[in-house]
């Protein structure tokens, strides 16, 4: 039985990887942060499911500190390391520097560094960031150079280079997964994708009735959080290393979002919608727009689901969770592109558990 | 006006100091508290310093300092420059070179943002490039530890003046030599070993690959540089070399002449110092700092060897009295 171990087990990605590992037969391990605030929502339905087989463990320990990732690598010893978690949101990271270069850029050289020493000869799955390009001119592939806008996206250019080091200079097995934005209904509350279609939710069920944002002309490829998870698991199976983008090659805006979000409900958001300039970022990423073209060749990988079914997906599981009726596409979409691991019941996922 | 150099104690910092004191600045010294220093270089003008310590890795330490001593120019230099040694303690390296400049930064913004702050970058940062030579535009590829943690630093650094609107520079510069080189640098060992055969101290000398090239400058003429940048309206960055290379062999062959001896009967290639050859040769393409700065260096290559031949053959031979 392989293992796997994932830091950001507790995230969109970490939960949506756990499950396609479990139903791969994997023993899967999870680095969990101890905090005041329960935070495994997302995992819980894993973990209390019997079908499982016990295959989930759970372990203490923190990012920022060396001692902890080499004691974690040498009493799990994975066979794959899938290093997902970060401080992860972009706007954030400009209130908070230090802590998003320590956890988002020095986590990562920690790991490695606990993989090498521990001499295991694991496999290892660096989060890079479709937000390292920042203002490179689209469509982003491989080749193309970085232009960090955000703290953020320079610590993930310090993530991205230290894990190349690491394969070139140590022959480890390291790739770095690019991955455009890729959302769901367990994005966190304060990205814009999930921000809107909870709003949406809570505006039809009379418990809201405006919505504020920020740019809404800032352009992103959006795609759905499982199909790239499959992707972070395929890159790890190839025979060398390598980098990869991941997205879905289109672009939309957050008022294009808007736009498919509320008129899949029949509602125009102008009556919804207003614009905060605290919301902007003190520097913007325009336009982002993948070319994964060598995902497609190398990995045989394609996404399925694309924008308008994405939002739809969204929308219902916010109706759904809010207690109301959904139109119900976004059932019939998963049931349609996705296998038996990812199931609809699993997205609606009740805060307290 | 007040300077505030982090590093004072190093080659770069002790220069830096000298050329500000001349100009009439006051020069605060900033050193590290955690890590033991040596204070050689400063013997010139430690008098006219005020020293203070201080920790890269707490914001509180940098907030404190910025805020007691309220200088005009941070001049950052305080990382340690030993790029092939960061293997060795990765994680270390980026607490100090990458994250120190992320608190840094931060101190600027919160204590002195009007104060104009330079970030000592480095040829590290092109690693293994695709392009020669290498400009402000050429794509970064850093390929040690070292590299990424500067890599990092570099672009906090564009963040903030972008951000925030702080007059923050970032100067590339491509290797800079003096007597006051490190000895694990290869153009100080070269001096350092003339000088020491030439006194009958020492019979050989191990060197890696000879026909390895460098664009090498004097140190005097590069603090000069990172003065010049911080002056610069707008705040921009500036890649600071030669534009020239010349072999480690070159660099044999002129140090050991200066003290009449013929390199070839004492240098010896030895394998094991042999790095993996760069595909690209690191050199810089200086044109930005000259047709912006005025910027050119004064110091000729041949000039650089002999004046650190010269440096350790008077040390050397001083001591060699003193018995």
């Amino acid at each position: 039985m392989k293992k796997a171990l994932i830091t950001g087990i507790t995230g969109q990605d970490g939960s949506y990887l756990a499950e396609l590992l479990l139903s791969q037969g994997y023993e899967v391990h999870g680095l969990i942060r101890r905090a005041s605030t329960f935070n495994t929502q997302r995992i819980d339905h894993i973990y209390r499911d019997p079908h499982n087989g016990g295959n989930l463990y759970l372990h203490y320990g923190d990012l920022a500190n060396a001692g902890n990732m080499t004691d974690l690598i040498y009493s799990v010893r994975p066979d794959e390391v899938y290093h997902l978690a970060a401080q992860s949101h972009v706007r954030v990271s400009f209130d908070l520097p230090e802590y998003t270069g320590d956890i988002t850029g020095l986590g990562t050289i920690r790991i490695l560094e606990a993989i090498r020493r521990s001499g295991i000869p694991a496999r290892y799955y660096q989060a890079s960031s479709s937000e390292m390009f920042g203002s490179a001119k689209p469509p982003q592939n491989e080749a193309t150079v970085f232009q960090p806008q955000s703290p953020y996206a320079a610590a993930k250019v310090y993530s991205y280079w230290v894990t190349r080091n690491y394969r070139e200079g140590y022959n480890m097995f390291a790739c770095n997964g690019i991955l455009f934005n890729h959302e769901s209904p367990r994005r966190g509350e304060t990205f814009v994708t999930r921000k809107i279609t909870r709003a949406l939710a809570a505006i039809v069920a009379g418990k809201q009735d405006s919505l504020y944002l920020g740019n809404l002309d800032a352009k992103r490829d959006w795609g759905y959080a499982p199909d790239y998870v499959a992707a972070m698991w395929k890159m790890l199976q190839l025979d060398h290393p390598d980098d990869f983008v991941i997205g879905t090659g289109e672009a939309h805006s957050v008022r294009e979002f808007l736009d498919e979000a509320f008129g899949y409900l029949g509602l125009e958001w102008q009556k919804y919608v207003q614009i905060d300039a605290r919301y902007f970022r003190p520097t913007e990423v325009d336009y982002l727009l993948s070319d994964y073209s060598k995902a497609h060749n190398v990995l045989h990988w394609e996404p399925r689901v694309f924008f308008r079914d994405l939002v739809r997906v969204m929308v219902d599981a916010d109706l759904e969770l809010i207690g109301l009726q959904s139109p119900g596409e976004g059932r019939k979409i998963l049931e349609t592109h996705h296998g038996r691991w990812h199931r609809w019941e699993d997205q609606i996922l009740h805060p307290e558990g | 006006m007040k300077a505030l150099i982090l590093g004072v104690d190093g080659q770069d910092g002790s220069y830096l100091a000298e050329l500000l004191l001349d100009q009439g600045y006051q020069v605060v010294g900033w050193i590290p508290k955690t890590i033991p220093v040596r204070l050689d270089h400063l013997q010139a003008c430690i008098a006219h310093l005020t020293m203070v310590e201080g920790d890269l890795s707490h914001q509180a330490s940098l907030n404190a300092c910025m805020e007691e001593h309220q200088p005009d120019e941070i001049y950052c230099l305080a990382a340690p420059s030993a790029p092939y040694a960061s293997w060795g303690n990765p994680v270390m390296v980026g607490d100090v070179a990458a994250l120190g400049v992320a608190r840094l930064l931060e101190a600027v913004r919160q204590m002195v943002p009007k104060a104009c702050f330079y970030q000592a970058s480095s040829s590290e940062l092109f690693g293994d490039p695709l392009e020669t030579p290498q400009s402000e535009n050429t794509p970064f590829r850093p390929r040690n530890p070292y590299g990424v943690a500067k890599l990092y630093a570099h672009w906090m650094t564009v963040r903030y003046r972008e951000q925030y609107g702080l007059h923050t520079v970032s100067g590339i510069l491509f290797n800079h030599e003096s007597p006051r080189r490190g000895l694990e640098f290869v153009t100080r060992k070269i001096t350092h070993s003339a000088a020491r055969i030439k006194l009958g101290l020492q019979d050989k000398l191990y060197l890696g690959d000879l026909e390895s090239r460098r664009d090498w400058g004097f140190a005097g003429d590069y603090v000069r540089a990172m003065w010049m940048m911080l002056h610069h309206q707008p705040a921009a960055d500036f890649v600071i070399g030669t534009g020239q290379t010349h072999a480690v062999r070159e660099f044999c062959e002129l140090a050991f002449a200066t003290l009449d001896l013929d390199y070839r009967e004492y240098v010896v290639q030895d394998e094991r110092f042999m790095r993996p050859p760069e595909t690209h040769q690191l050199v810089a393409d200086p044109h930005k700092a000259c047709y912006e700065l005025g910027w050119q260096p004064q110091t000729s290559f041949a000039e650089l060897v002999r004046l650190m031949v010269e440096a350790d053959w008077r040390s050397l031979a001083n001591a060699d009295e003193r018995g």
